[in-house]
């Protein structure tokens, strides 16, 4: 469904993405991990069709995509239908007068014949109903989240791509999410820093290095406890602990963040 | 709406620096006379705000857009000599650490946005307020564009004049004041209306975003 | 002296030095001493001053040019001059740029370095936010955004950056009351 080969990317001159290669087929769910930095935002943002890789070919469906191919108007209309970005800042999304109308924004768009049953359905799914009236950005940063999330769903996009997602909710909110996404139909791709988050949310890991290169593809559970690589992609830290008397020195996963 | 390096000659550019520094010092000055815990990282705030807000686009029909500027919403909202600092230190950003816009003539540019456009500003708003507020700030917004644009337009149309070889032929910006005085004020009446609008709605959500910040 | 300092004194004087020279040719000498002097990043810094200048600069020359054609004298001298001139000194700051550390080369007066670095990294913050903000408004838009959803979405954008920069403002003056900077 997704495919990049050889995709490389440099902002000023400074490496963000180099030379990765990978395949997404319909229905999988995948993580992408990876240290703050190393281009996981970046990546998503390709996928999405958003910047132009400074390198490599990117298509989606056998169709190369880019910000430029995205100029055909029918290809961005079913494109942008189909592949929908959650932004790591839910507030750079939202910009309609009330949240009824930033979830009617999508369904408008396509002339849907039942915009006002997707609204109310998809508000009550994210439990935004008593919120239909208040302007998005007096909203909570949860309640934003669940709003970005529901005004994209409400398109219902065969590829959803989501950047950090869980870093504004609360551990409640979180737990919801995992279970909502995991019976979600779509394609999805999403990111954390989160190791303990990782596994809750796919099966199938990328895991971005901090050379900004693929560094592993494939069943996330042996990665996690290959302690040499997580360190080489800067997941885990080690520092000194002390019980009691005594002082040792192991690796360490701080994911509370 | 800035000069940039290479068209204003010595004799302009090194007396606006003088001025500008003596300017500097004094709003440091009124700025440390009362430094609360506020002062400092407010400024540098308002200077990123201020920053930010040279970068929004006010979109235009067709897809096209022009930049706002943002400095009436400071000047009214901040004071004038903050204005005049923060926009002093985004003109300096600009030039020294992301390399766009002069910095030769970062003084005059300072001068006339920063100082002039906020003392514009924050004057009209001043004196129109009693009569309506939302008009004030509208020609707030107005004046912070139209006087800059003026005093760019003059300091630029007087280099011919100041800086020639002995053939008469200019040195630096080869237009006279025939040129640069239409060429920049007629867009810029007209840019300074969106200027206003902005300005207008901009301090009513600043006036009430202020309410959740209070420290 | 310090290096960056140094280096800073030496590029304002450059700076003013070269709007003393009014000789094209040796304006042409020193655009080609400075790209020696960039070595490898030459070409870039050449690209990007290239890029900056390009608009205000072909603005202007094709206006003198016109001004010439129908006044009936040559521009070609004052364009060369002009284009010159501008190139040389965005080239030098674009080096200076890759070369200096502003804020170590101003440490002098640690209020104004302190300053500096608290805006530039809260500027370029907003400066990724910005691009967020747009790339996020065309990725929710499946034809192109009408003239209501920009001004939605630019208004959307500004309130943002209004109530970060309240905030941003009041969080640090608690923490630099928490570090008793304000007790001297």
């Amino acid at each position: 469904m997704l495919e990049l080969t050889g995709i490389t990317h440099r902002y000023d001159g400074c490496v963000a993405l180099a030379d990765i290669h990978l395949r997404v087929n319909p229905g999988e769910k995948v993580v992408l991990l990876g240290a703050n930095g190393s281009g996981k935002s970046t990546l998503l943002k390709i996928v999405a069709g958003l910047i132009t890789p400074s390198g490599g070919q990117y298509r989606y469906k056998g169709e190369p995509i880019d910000p430029q191919r995205l100029k055909d108007r029918a290809l961005c209309r079913r494109f942008r239908r189909e592949v929908a970005l959650l932004f790591q800042n839910p507030d750079a999304m939202l910009f309609n007068p009330t949240v009824f109308d930033e979830i009617a924004f999508g369904p408008r768009q396509l002339a849907l014949a039942d915009v006002d049953a997707r609204v109310r359905h998809w508000a009550g799914v994210m439990g935004l109903s008593d919120r239909l009236e208040r302007l998005p950005f007096n909203l909570s940063g949860g309640e934003k989240q669940k709003l970005a999330l529901a005004a994209l769903l409400a398109v219902e996009p065969e590829v959803l791509l989501l950047d950090e997602p869980a870093a504004a909710l609360d551990p409640r909110t979180t737990g919801w999410l995992i279970d909502f996404l995991a019976e979600l139909p779509v394609t999805l791709i999403t990111t954390t820093h989160n190791l303990s988050l990782a596994p809750e949310l796919g099966s199938r890991a990328l895991v971005l290095g901090e050379d900004h290169r693929l560094i592993h593809d494939g069943p996330i559970e042996p990665f996690l406890s290959d302690t040499d690589r997580l360190r080489a992609a800067n997941l885990v830290h080690s520092h000194r602990h002390r019980h009691g008397a005594i002082v040792h020195r192991h690796d360490h996963v701080h994911d509370w963040d | 709406m800035h000069i940039p390096d290479g068209f204003l000659s010595p004799q302009t550019y090194l007396p606006a620096y003088a001025l500008a520094a003596g300017l500097w010092w004094v709003a440091a000055r009124r700025l440390r006379s009362q430094l609360d815990a506020e002062r400092l990282p407010w400024l540098a705030a308002v200077t990123a705000l201020a920053f930010v807000l040279m970068m929004l686009a006010l979109p235009l029909p067709g897809g096209s857009s022009v930049h706002a500027a943002g400095i009436a919403l400071l000047a009214v909202n901040f004071g004038i000599w903050t204005s005049f600092m923060a926009v002093s230190l985004v003109l300096a950003m600009q030039a020294l650490l992301f390399g766009v816009g002069g910095v030769t003539a970062l003084a005059v540019n300072a001068l006339a946005l920063g100082l002039a456009g906020s003392a514009a500003a924050g004057l009209a708003w001043r004196i129109f307020q009693p009569i309506h507020a939302g008009l004030a700030l509208i020609l707030a917004g107005w004046a912070s564009v139209v006087v800059p644009a003026a005093i760019i337009a003059v300091v630029l149309g007087i280099q011919p004049v100041i800086a020639h070889d002995p053939t008469g032929r200019p040195l630096f910006f080869p237009f006279g004041l025939s040129v640069t005085l239409p060429a920049l004020l007629i867009p810029h009446a007209l840019l300074g209306l969106g200027e206003g609008l902005l300005t207008w709605l901009g301090t009513l959500t600043l006036e009430r975003l202020r309410l959740r910040h209070v420290a | 002296m310090k290096r960056d300092r140094l280096l800073l004194v030496l590029y304002l004087a450059a700076l003013v030095a070269v709007t003393l020279v009014h000789d094209p040719l040796a304006l042409a000498l020193g655009l080609l001493g400075l790209l020696l002097l960039a070595g490898r990043s030459a070409p870039r810094l050449l690209h990007r001053s290239l890029r900056v200048i390009l608009v205000f600069n072909l603005a202007v020359s094709l206006g003198y040019a016109l001004l010439a054609h129908l006044r009936g004298f040559s521009p070609w001298e004052t364009l060369l001059l002009l284009n010159l001139r501008v190139l040389f000194l965005t080239l030098l700051t674009f080096l200076f740029i890759s070369r200096v550390n502003l804020f170590s080369a101003l440490d002098f007066s640690p209020t104004l370095s302190w300053l500096l670095a608290l805006a530039y990294s809260q500027a370029l913050s907003f400066q990724r936010a910005h691009a967020d903000f747009r790339l996020a408004l065309a990725s929710r838009c499946l034809e192109r955004p009408r003239l209501i959803d920009r001004y939605r979405a630019s208004a959307a954008a500004a309130a943002w950056f209004m109530d970060r920069a309240l905030a941003t403002a009041r969080d640090s003056a608690l923490a630099l009351r928490a570090r008793g900077f304000f007790d001297a």
